[in-house]
């Protein structure tokens, strides 16, 4: 599968509020930081993403790769009832944005630090989308519909699975590693297991259903959505 | 007249007996009787133009079968299979799709190697005989670009050119409807279309859009509906009968190219083919030419029609020194930076110049063209005088570039008209002959009337064409704006084509060049001026071209915007500067801190100073007071993180003055505190901002970093002799991590006390760690390490 750079004309200002709590104030000094954050962070990030496709076995609930995957946790296996085919991807925005952050601390300028790691929260998650809908559109033409993407680490999905997840996805083609406890490097990247399912617009899958932020047991992800 | 294409042949080959897995080209060597009897089948539907089996038969392609050396071998025999079947009654064209793989810099594909990829194939093509090229499926703009180059140059027949749509109306890439045609139309496509991803309602308002922008006959092949998989075949919903239901409307919509696409079969084709066949052709209605320009995403449109727009000139290196050592060092921040402040300041097209001395211009264009593009949505004007460096430009940049530009010197036409042609650019003239610079209004009109007549024998039309009015300093001739006005005036009523200039050469030499640009724009906007080269972050120039195109009536929604600016000041005042008060200094630098003014502060604790307050007065009744306002309005959830920390910083810029000013004045430390986030893991940000609230409410703080062991959080709590160690930890596999440097500490006999916090920490594990206090937050860290400290 090829890599894909998507491109980021804009980051998004209410999104990065989000990943920030921030409410909006009229009038609050923090608008003109955030925009400055936002412009930063599109200056800095290296978008990029890669990802494989593969046969599923529904029965033996492996992903038939050339080494098998099989999967082992009941709800990742609940989730993905009735895919066919399973794609991994790999997302990243690359290193210049984190070390910049690392950067405005050393510099005594935290604020701004902060501001920046939550647009390159805003940058990962608009990178991801981007890459999701490439993955979306292959998958209609042939007939399939892309379900939700299931991160190792978040919900359902054990983070024990994120070496074989990042293999699978190529992710080293990006750039991306692994430390020892299974954190991504670049820290602004994601992997995902989606499954790719039969398009039946009579019935409704329970995995394509949001999954609400207070049940997906990660009361630290960044991307979690106020109420 | 109609034009009725065929439907899928996938399904088909399927049906006929090909594997899942195969190769549906390598039948046309193998199975070639097969072939011709699905094209067979699809002309007696009522067919006239059937596509051959070629979609996957580039070299890209072909590989994921061991088949790359096969590419003509293929394509010839697709021909052949599909020519037994036309006969006399339909013609034959050529299928193309796409590679799969993305152009740089959006993937790993190199321009050059794409092209070759295509051209290869469409050579196949069209030496065996077709009668269209039809490039199709292709969802992004820049790899259309280059197939259609690549056609262009390998075949004369007609090239269809269809682009898929999401259900937002773009392309994956993000190219609306309006933008393609725009974009392929001046590269010199026959037919525009689009096919594939969607059904035909969900395609009707793509065919409306493009037909709305462009010339060209109109194609649409759409889906039978949305597709499903049932009992492990894709099954396209829509019968024939309701897909022939839409024919009328896509016709109404502009289209006069139908056919099918995906879970189409020979009924579908019947069908539309009977409701053709009694719908009568009507030619559509076409656009008034219009000239625009475009990105990937996004199109511009100019002339007396549209309301005029601001050329950023700022990406220039010319007298800017910083600049150009940027450029020369490979280094575009600065370049990219001043992209998106152009625009934010109300830029709609960037010139993009790269013009420093002693680089490799050709490379160093294509670098910033393809950063460019890739981080804003506004189209780039190529500023350039080396056809070497404006091909390489051209061929990276996806859309349809404005070329700065091209004189009336003969060399410089010869170079520069044949690249805007096979690009599709279009083109800024400048009316300077091989004599020099026309003086006078009507001998510019002149020279432009040759450049448009020579533009047109290089096959480039009037809306291809932009007319500079040369602008010359009043300095040296009084009567030099007055020519540029009038020559503005000449254009409009004579040309027609849409005019732009740099303001700023007519104040060159002159005091206060601001005012002199600015009172020129808004002259030259009533003249007639579309596109204005200049600065967009000159504030005089932004309030006079704020006015002026409210004025000018030429912009519907000028005067609205032009409210909504400036609707908050009244007349004569600066928003920036802030409102005096009469507070005491003391209430005044609090009121700094809660605010976050970290540049306001300093000054007033100087004042402060110099009215003898002493700095434990201003440490406790401003900068403790003002920190504790913000954490207790963090507290009730009134101010969030980033402003607490704004505060912080200002606090720290305070004391940074007190220490300034009072060199021998020494801050006493709080207490020391080491903070690690522990081993594996790398996530810092709360470390970090908890170690930023801790040294600004006056802590000395020993940051030991991420992925830290705990021997060294012990031996560093050895060498430092911390009253407080605070742990972080992100994740629950570096949760044992937290247990495992408590532990430590104790067993090395670490007297202070110990915090813990991060996302996967709670209260109760802290207890069981055997932490001291778990912080919730960086400004609980604070204050648990004060109250901590004052109960030690």
């Amino acid at each position: 599968m090829p890599i894909y750079c998507p491109t980021l004309t804009t980051i998004d200002l209410n999104a990065t509020k989000r990943h920030i709590n921030k409410v909006n104030q009229p009038g609050s000094f923090t608008t003109d930081m955030l925009t400055a954050a936002c412009l930063q962070a599109q200056l800095l990030s290296v978008p990029k993403g890669v990802w494989q496709v593969y046969a599923y076995d529904q029965d033996e609930h492996t992903i038939l790769a050339n080494k098998p995957l099989a999967l082992t946790a009941a709800n990742l296996i609940r989730q993905l009832t009735g895919a066919v085919e399973i794609v991994i991807m790999a997302a990243t925005i690359g290193l210049p944005l984190e070390l910049e952050v690392s950067n405005l601390f050393m510099q005594n300028q935290a604020s701004s630090g902060m501001l920046l790691d939550a647009a390159g929260t805003t940058a990962i998650t608009a990178t991801s989308n981007a890459v999701y809908n490439v993955i979306s559109q292959q998958a209609a033409q042939a007939g399939l519909t892309a379900g939700n993407r299931i991160c190792p680490g978040f919900g359902d999905c054990p983070l024990d699975l994120q070496p074989e997840v990042l293999k699978l996805s190529t992710g080293s083609r990006i750039d991306l590693s692994l430390t020892d406890t299974k954190m991504l490097v670049p820290r602004k990247s994601v992997t995902a297991i989606i499954g790719l399912y039969p398009y039946q617009n009579t019935l409704s899958f329970p995995h394509q259903q949001e999954l609400n932020c207070d049940k997906n047991g990660h009361p630290g992800c960044h991307a979690r959505k106020e109420k | 007249m109609f034009y009725i294409f065929d439907g899928a042949m996938g399904t088909m080959l399927h049906q006929a007996g090909l594997q899942p897995g195969k190769c549906p080209e390598l039948w046309n060597i193998e199975e070639p009787a097969k072939i011709t009897a699905v094209h067979s089948q699809y002309v007696a539907a009522g067919a006239n133009i059937i596509e051959t089996n070629t979609f996957g038969a580039n070299r890209i392609k072909l590989s994921h079968y061991g088949l790359e050396n096969k590419v003509a071998a293929l394509n010839t025999a697709a021909v052949a299979a599909a020519r037994q079947a036309a006969g006399t009654t339909a013609q034959v064209a050529g299928s193309v799709g796409p590679t799969g793989k993305f152009i740089e810099p959006l993937g790993e594909l190199t321009f050059d190697d794409a092209y070759d990829v295509f051209y290869e194939q469409i050579s196949a093509l069209d030496q065996a005989g077709i009668d269209y090229i039809i490039i199709e499926t292709i969802i992004d703009i820049q790899e259309m670009r280059v197939a259609l180059l690549a056609a262009k140059a390998a075949t004369d027949k007609p090239i269809i050119c269809q682009l898929s749509f999401d259900a937002d109306g773009r392309t994956v890439t993000g190219t609306d409807p309006r933008t393609a045609a725009i974009t392929l139309e001046a590269m010199g496509a026959s037919i525009i279309g689009a096919n594939c991803s969607l059904g035909p309602a969900q395609l009707l308002p793509v065919i409306e859009i493009l037909s709305q922008n462009c010339t060209l006959p109109i194609s649409v092949q759409p889906n039978a509906g949305m597709p499903q998989l049932v009992n492990g075949q894709t099954v396209f919903p829509m019968s024939a009968e309701e897909m022939a239901e839409w024919v009328p409307k896509l016709a109404a919509a502009g289209a006069s190219f139908i056919g099918g696409c995906c879970g189409t079969t020979p009924a579908h084709i019947k069908a539309i083919r009977q409701t053709v066949d009694k719908l009568p052709y009507k030619e559509r209605q076409l656009p008034t030419p219009f000239t625009a320009l475009t990105s990937r995403t996004r199109a511009v449109t100019l002339g007396a029609r549209f309301a005029p727009v601001i050329i950023g000139e700022r990406i220039n290196p010319t007298g800017r020194k910083a600049l150009a050592a940027d450029i020369k060092e490979g280094n575009f921040i600065t370049v990219k930076k001043d992209a998106l402040a152009q625009i934010k300041a109300g830029a709609a097209i960037l010139d993009v110049n790269m013009g420093v001395p002693g680089i490799n211009q050709v490379a160093t264009m294509k670098q910033a063209i393809e950063d460019l593009s890739t981080l804003v949505d506004a189209p780039l004007a190529i500023d350039t005088t080396d056809p070497a460096t404006l091909e390489v430009a051209l061929k990276a940049y996806p859309g349809r570039a404005l070329i700065n530009s091209i004189t009336a010197e003969t060399e410089r036409m010869e170079a520069f008209f044949p690249l805007a042609k096979k690009f599709g650019a279009a083109v800024l003239c400048l009316p300077i002959a091989d004599s020099g610079v026309p003086m006078t209004a009507v001998d510019r009109v002149a020279v432009a009337k040759k450049l448009i007549a020579t533009a047109q024998e290089y096959g480039l039309n009037r809306d291809d064409l932009l007319l500079d009015a040369l602008v010359m300093t009043v300095a040296t001739d009084a009567q030099a704006a007055a020519e540029t006005l009038q020559t503005l005036k000449l254009y409009r009523e004579q040309l027609g084509c849409p005019s732009v200039m740099g303001l700023s050469n007519v104040s060159f030499g002159l005091p206060r060049r601001d005012l002199m640009n600015a009172a020129f724009c808004a002259m030259a906007l009533d003249a007639g001026l579309d596109a204005p080269i200049l600065n967009p972050f000159d504030p005089l120039m932004q309030d006079i071209w704020s006015a002026a195109v409210a004025l000018s009536g030429r912009n519907p929604q000028a005067v609205i915007e032009y409210s909504k600016k400036y609707v908050a000041l009244p007349a004569g005042a600066a928003p920036s500067l802030p409102a005096e008060t009469s507070a005491d200094i003391l209430t005044q630098i609090r009121q700094c801190v809660i605010n976050g003014e970290t540049t306001g502060v300093a000054p007033l604790v100087r004042q402060a100073l110099a009215e003898n307050h002493t700095p434990l007065t201003i440490t406790e009744q401003a900068l403790t007071a003002a920190m504790n306002e913000v954490g207790q309005a963090f507290g009730k959830g009134l101010c969030f993180l980033p402003q607490v920390l704004l505060s912080a910083e200002t606090m720290r810029t305070a004391f940074n003055t007190i220490k300034e000013e009072l060199p021998a004045h020494q801050t006493q430390s709080l207490g020391t505190v080491l903070l690690a986030t522990v081993k594996g893991d790398i996530h810092d940000l709360g470390k970090n901002i908890v170690a930023a609230l801790m040294e600004n409410n006056g802590f000395t703080v020993i940051d030991l970093g991420k992925d830290v062991d705990a021997e060294t959080i012990v031996a560093a709590a050895k060498q430092h002799h911390p009253q407080i160690v605070g742990l972080c930890a992100l994740m629950t596999t570096t949760l044992p991590q937290i247990d495992i440097a408590i532990a430590a500490l104790k067993a090395d006999g670490f007297s202070g006390k110990t915090i813990v916090g991060g996302a996967v920490l709670t209260e109760n594990y802290a207890r069981q760690a055997g932490a001291d206090a778990y912080a919730a937050n960086g400004i609980d860290a604070v204050n648990i390490a004060k109250q901590l400290l004052a109960t030690h």
